[in-house]
């Protein structure tokens, strides 16, 4: 004799509503577990704040249209410059021209920007190019060591130090050219971020006449917008 | 006999009348909740695992200057520059420049460029880390007087126009861009900028009006003559504290100085010291950060994470009361939907970055003096809101002036112990 505990009918129905029920629940478990597990991922505090990683400073053409305004004086900015720089002082025709090797003295460049820097790296990356690549073409005479030359030469003539030549005549030279330059800035700053624009000046002055026999320039301009977390 | 479906384990188990595909399918999304689940509980785990490196003990010395170079030396790379700070300060009011100047720097080049894309800024930003877990660089107030300290130490080594650079760049700080509602109102910064163009053969009229127009105070004129520059500083700065309901606030403790002016006496001349400048002020006037909103986002995500918590633990316990093994079912679901929210609410972390340059003053002045070349002794006093003198912080002076006319002697006075 064959008991039916359950009709076919009966299990069928019952294993369907079972089935329902059970997908429900998956369903509702499933769905509560992705909804809660993408809240807990996506849920993210910059949230509405725009750009929250900031925006890596780029370097721009200074006439194109920046999106923000920029930022300070870096080593590559002083590569470029002052090798434009060495290369224009030695075209222009009062160095290319000389029939003996003109004499050049630097005098300080001025920070005009909002930029503290050590301005002396400006001249003697310019210098240092000149003297090492221009093979003689021009010469600089070390005024800013004065008070050590004046020094040994004290030394020579009160007979302290030997010495290979007569010390008593003036033998420090005076200078054809007085290289100088000046650094100005101009500085934007709004909440898309910060820009400065730098134009890098440098003139070549005839010590005797007081004339620019030389003018060169370089600009730069970045920009770039700090993290959100330091804005 | 063919092994009944119930005897098969019951993800494993074949469910009449439906779909082979459609039951694939289920187990793969009920698998992949399970899966999901684990998985942030396990981000939640290991992010809570990410803690500070344990601080290297300090033999303390009782010279401030060593000490506070051993807390440097032992301090996160996030709080270098803090300390950085915090030594400059004290190093100034211990006449130490170089000390004070190596610091500073330190400071301005870790502080002073464009900031982004750094790991440490991402984590402040997140859920699951404080804002101090950044690397400080302070606020805008602190920034700007990296560069007003600074300054002073380019005066003294004869560089005006490199001075006027970090006064212009303090004004940058001193803006609020964000709400574009506030431009700096920092009166020196104008001022000194005026001063150093001066010295540089400039024009600064019109620098010297910003700055009048910002005060109320009477700005003595430039001075071309004069070699002294006196910077003098007293009261407490701003304190910095965590409020709301989750800390997520940025706010200030500010306490009124009882001292409210200097004088400096020299040679038998008194060189009134007002406050030009209240850093109480600046810190606490100047509009919301960006990094608020962040930090609002996360006290709200915080709060909802907690509702969400304590509404599925409540539904799991009703489930669990009918006896069912759905309800049972459902009342699993809901406890580790209840259990992670509440473990994602408690790794929420939106506490506001309260870590401060905490010797700043609240005062700042300045007197630009003619002295003759030597030695002059004085004397400075501070005084109350009456115009008391206060005898406890009463003390004697020297100015060195040397006899190069073109040097600058800079006097720092400070009311601020070391």
């Amino acid at each position: 004799m064959r008991v039916i505990n359950n009709p076919p009918e009966i299990a069928t129905h019952r294993s369907r509503k079972f089935s329902h029920t059970m997908n429900t629940t998956h369903r509702f478990l499933i769905l509560s577990s992705v909804a809660a597990t993408a809240a807990f991922f996506s849920g993210c505090a910059s949230e509405g704040v725009k750009n929250p990683s900031g925006v890596p400073v780029t370097q721009m053409n200074p006439d194109e249209q920046g999106f923000v305004a920029g930022t300070g004086v870096e080593s590559q900015d002083l590569v470029t410059v002052t090798d434009k720089m060495a290369r224009s002082i030695l075209s222009t025709p009062a160095i290319a021209s000389a029939t003996t090797p003109p004499r050049i003295i630097i005098d300080p460049v001025e920070n005009a920007t909002r930029f503290p820097i050590d301005k002396s790296l400006f001249s003697d990356r310019i210098r240092i190019m000149l003297n090492s690549k221009a093979y003689g073409r021009v010469v600089f005479l070390a005024r800013d060591r004065m008070k050590a030359l004046e020094h040994e030469r004290e030394l020579k003539q009160s007979g302290q130090v030997t010495s290979s030549y007569d010390p008593n005549p003036v033998a420090f030279k005076g200078a054809d050219f007085v290289l100088t330059g000046k650094l100005g800035g101009l500085t934007t700053q709004t909440s898309a971020g910060t820009s400065d624009y730098i134009l890098y000046s440098f003139q070549l002055i005839d010590a005797r006449t007081s004339e620019i026999v030389w003018e060169d320039s370089a600009e730069i301009k970045k920009q770039g917008l700090e993290d959100a977390a330091y804005r | 006999m063919a092994p009944r479906a119930s005897a098969l384990p019951r993800l494993m188990a074949p469910r009449k009348h439906e779909p082979t595909g459609r039951l694939t399918l289920l187990h793969v999304l009920h698998r992949g909740g399970v899966a999901l689940l684990m998985l942030a509980a396990f981000e939640l785990l290991t992010g809570c695992m990410d803690g500070p490196a344990p601080r290297p003990s300090i033999a303390y010395t009782g010279d401030p200057i060593v000490d506070g170079n051993a807390e440097l030396a032992a301090a996160p790379p996030k709080d270098r520059v803090l300390w950085d700070d915090r030594i400059a300060a004290t190093a100034l009011r211990l006449g130490n420049f170089d000390e004070a100047k190596a610091k500073l720097d330190d400071a301005i080049v870790k502080g002073g460029g464009i900031i982004n894309h750094t790991a440490d800024a991402a984590k402040a930003r997140s859920l699951f880390h404080p804002e101090d877990t950044k690397t400080f660089i302070g606020e805008p107030y602190e920034r700007i007087m990296d560069y007003y300290y600074r300054a002073m130490i380019y005066w003294r080594d004869g560089e005006p126009d490199n001075a006027r650079a970090c006064y212009r760049t303090g004004q940058v700080l001193g803006s609020d861009v964000q709400t574009q509602q506030y431009k700096s109102d920092f009166v020196l910064l104008y001022y000194l900028e005026g001063l150093a163009s001066e010295r540089l053969g400039e024009d600064a009229s019109d620098i010297l009006a910003r700055a009048q127009a910002l005060t109320k105070r009477h700005l003595p004129p430039y001075n071309k003559d004069a070699n002294v520059l006196v910077f003098a500083e007293y009261g407490h700065g701003p304190i910095k504290y965590a409020g709301g309901e989750y800390g997520e606030q940025l706010r200030f403790y500010t306490e009124e100085s009882p001292i409210r002016s200097a004088r400096l006496t020299i040679d038998g001349h008194k060189v009134g010291l007002p406050p030009y400048d209240n850093l109480n002020y600046q810190a606490t006037t100047r509009g919301g950060r960006v990094m608020d909103h962040i930090l609002g986002n996360k006290a709200v995500f915080k709060g909802t994470t907690d509702t969400v918590g304590n509404v599925a633990f409540l539904g799991a316990a009703i489930a669990a009361n009918q006896n069912s093994r759905q309800g049972n079912e459902a009342a699993v679901g809901l406890a580790a939907i209840g259990l992670i929210s509440k473990l994602a609410s408690a790794a929420t972390t939106p506490r506001a970055d309260i870590r401060a340059w905490d010797n700043l003053p609240q005062f700042l002045s300045f007197a630009a003096l003619k002295l003759a070349p030597g030695e002059h002794s004085g004397q400075v006093e501070y005084l109350t809101r009456d115009g008391e003198t206060d005898p406890e912080f009463t003390r004697e002076v020297t100015i060195t002036v040397p006899a190069d006319p073109s040097a600058n002697t800079i006097v720092f006075l400070s009311e601020l112990p070391h």
